[in-house]
């Protein structure tokens, strides 16, 4: 679980990047942050981590305050797959690169050549083994970056703008790898822009705004809120702007295209 | 880090400091880069010390300078250990140590104080190659955002169990490979697509381009250069003919 209680972070040039922030993430959740630029989303994650120590207020995974444990610590319990996955490659292979973190976590061999293999399969990244991770496409390094973190199979694991760069097929690969970390229990927090991407996951959505949490809810509640999303400068998902253009409606909006198809013509209508 | 970074980054500012022609604040801190060389006692280098204190506070930029004196301690210490060890002189080891901060003061008041765009103006003044001025511009330009890739690559690290902190000397110089490596990768990336970017963009096709902006010196920049140079004569007279010699 994790628990951020009334925490508030300034930047060095003085700018409050948290303002009294009150979140709970109960185990297993899956979590949607989103919100223009500059909302606060990164800085909140980056304290879940430790690399971020709030100025005022807890931040506590597990029960144990992130102010007083190291990264290292808290990195073994949440995996952080960041927006640039250029920031983190460096190995002379792929399979060098997925290691590094299981032996910083002190896995012994056996067990690390058995996870590296593990998720090489599990995200198609087999034949790029003994390649150097800098010269895979965007698409392959993102998913590679997101195969080191599962590798040591951390408790939560949250991914800071995934989508970026990512072209439709990556995107729904994605977003079935979310709903399998869901489906095996894993809590997930998904930062970012990309709500088209959110929607069909249908996580619990928090929406930030200047610092603030200003709105948390579950997805099919909180995206028809347009009042708030518009303040927020958050986009609608055109499924639900779709829903809401009907005449007569379902009771929730459509989830997925093919729903929404169907019901226009006619199999579904009541 | 990027407390320490900002002693050396411009920032915008309206003090009198700011406003100077860039060519001016360039003399003063040659002056001072070159006053510091000729001190020759801790008394001598305290007053010059001194003296970049009162045109920091001058500047409104007092805070930075002394993140910058900050980050020049750890290797101010290693200068007086060395110095130490070989001379056995503890004045003439604070000397050599306290001279260096002195040094990076000098350097990083026009650093702190000068846009880039009034930088590469004062380089074409000296009639230096375009692409030179254009690849120093460059890389003062890139230097905030290379700290923000070091922060960056370094919060990714540490999220992947990577504690720089941990072992002897030699574990945590390896420590820091993870960190190196996507650093060079990315500015050498950054580069080739900085280059195509300004070939797009017609970069080199005009062999002689004008300039937006020409400097022009007012009596006030005029007075404060006098001034400077006055100011150096008689300090540096006074090291070798007033001052009795107390090292060196």
């Amino acid at each position: 679980m994790i628990e951020f209680q009334d925490v508030t972070f300034v930047h060095q040039n003085g700018v409050k990047a948290l303002d009294r922030v009150s979140l709970r993430i109960d185990s297993g959740e899956t979590v949607a942050i989103v919100g223009e630029n500059g909302a606060g989303k990164t800085t909140l994650v980056k304290h879940v981590t430790g690399l971020l120590k709030p100025a005022l207020g807890n931040v506590l995974v597990d029960g144990q305050n992130t102010a007083t444990t190291s990264t290292a610590q808290l990195s073994r319990k949440v995996g952080v797959a960041f927006q640039n996955p250029d920031h983190q490659l460096f190995s002379e292979s792929v399979e060098e690169e997925m290691a590094f973190g299981l032996r910083n976590f002190g896995f012994p061999p056996d067990l690390v050549e058995q996870r590296v293999a593990r998720e090489l399969e599990l995200f198609e990244l087999s034949e790029y083994r003994k390649s150097s991770p800098l010269i895979l496409s965007g698409g392959e390094k993102k998913r590679l970056t997101l195969a080191c973190i599962l590798a040591w199979d951390p408790e939560v694991v949250i991914l800071d703008e995934p989508t970026v760069g990512q072209d439709s097929i990556q995107k729904e690969r994605l977003a079935g790898t979310i709903k399998m970390l869901s489906a095996s229990g894993k809590t997930v927090v998904v930062v970012s822009h990309d709500i088209e991407f959110l929607w069909p996951i249908q996580p619990r959505v928090v929406v930030m705004k200047a610092g603030k949490v200003v709105g948390d809810g579950p997805a099919s509640k909180l995206m028809q809120e347009r009042g708030l999303l518009d303040s927020a400068r958050v986009a609608q998902p055109q499924l639900v702007e779709f829903y809401e253009s009907l005449g007569s409606r379902p009771e929730a909006p459509f989830v997925d295209p093919l729903e929404a198809r169907r019901w226009v013509e006619g199999g579904d209508r009541a | 880090m990027m407390w320490l970074s900002s002693g050396f980054i411009f920032r915008r500012g309206t003090s009198p400091y700011h406003k100077l022609d860039p060519r001016v604040k360039l003399l003063i801190s040659i002056l001072m880069f070159v006053t510091t060389l000729l001190v020759k006692s801790l008394y001598e280098l305290a007053a010059v010390l001194a003296f970049m204190i009162a045109v920091a506070a001058v500047a409104t930029v007092l805070r930075r300078v002394a993140r910058t004196m900050a980050f020049t301690a750890l290797f101010s210490t290693f200068i007086f250990v060395l110095n130490f060890v070989f001379t056995r002189n503890i004045e003439t080891s604070l000397l050599y140590a306290a001279r260096f901060v002195a040094i990076v003061v000098s350097t990083s008041l026009f650093f702190i104080t000068t846009s880039p765009d009034e930088l590469e103006q004062v380089m074409k003044t000296f009639r230096l190659p375009r692409d030179v001025v254009f690849a120093f511009v460059t890389a003062v330009r890139f230097i905030p955002v290379m700290f923000l890739d070091t922060i960056q690559i370094m919060d990714a690290q540490k999220s992947r169990g990577l504690e720089l902190q941990k072992g002897n000397l030699l574990r945590r110089v390896r420590n820091m490979i993870p960190i190196l490596i996507p650093l060079v990768v990315n500015s050498v990336v950054r580069s080739g697509e900085l280059a195509e970017a300004m070939e797009s963009r017609a970069y080199g096709s005009v062999p002689r381009p004008t300039s937006l902006v020409e400097y022009k010196t007012s009596l006030t920049d005029r007075a404060v250069a006098a001034a400077a140079v006055v100011m150096f004569v008689l300090v540096a007279y006074s090291f070798y003919f007033v001052l009795p010699t107390r090292i060196l």
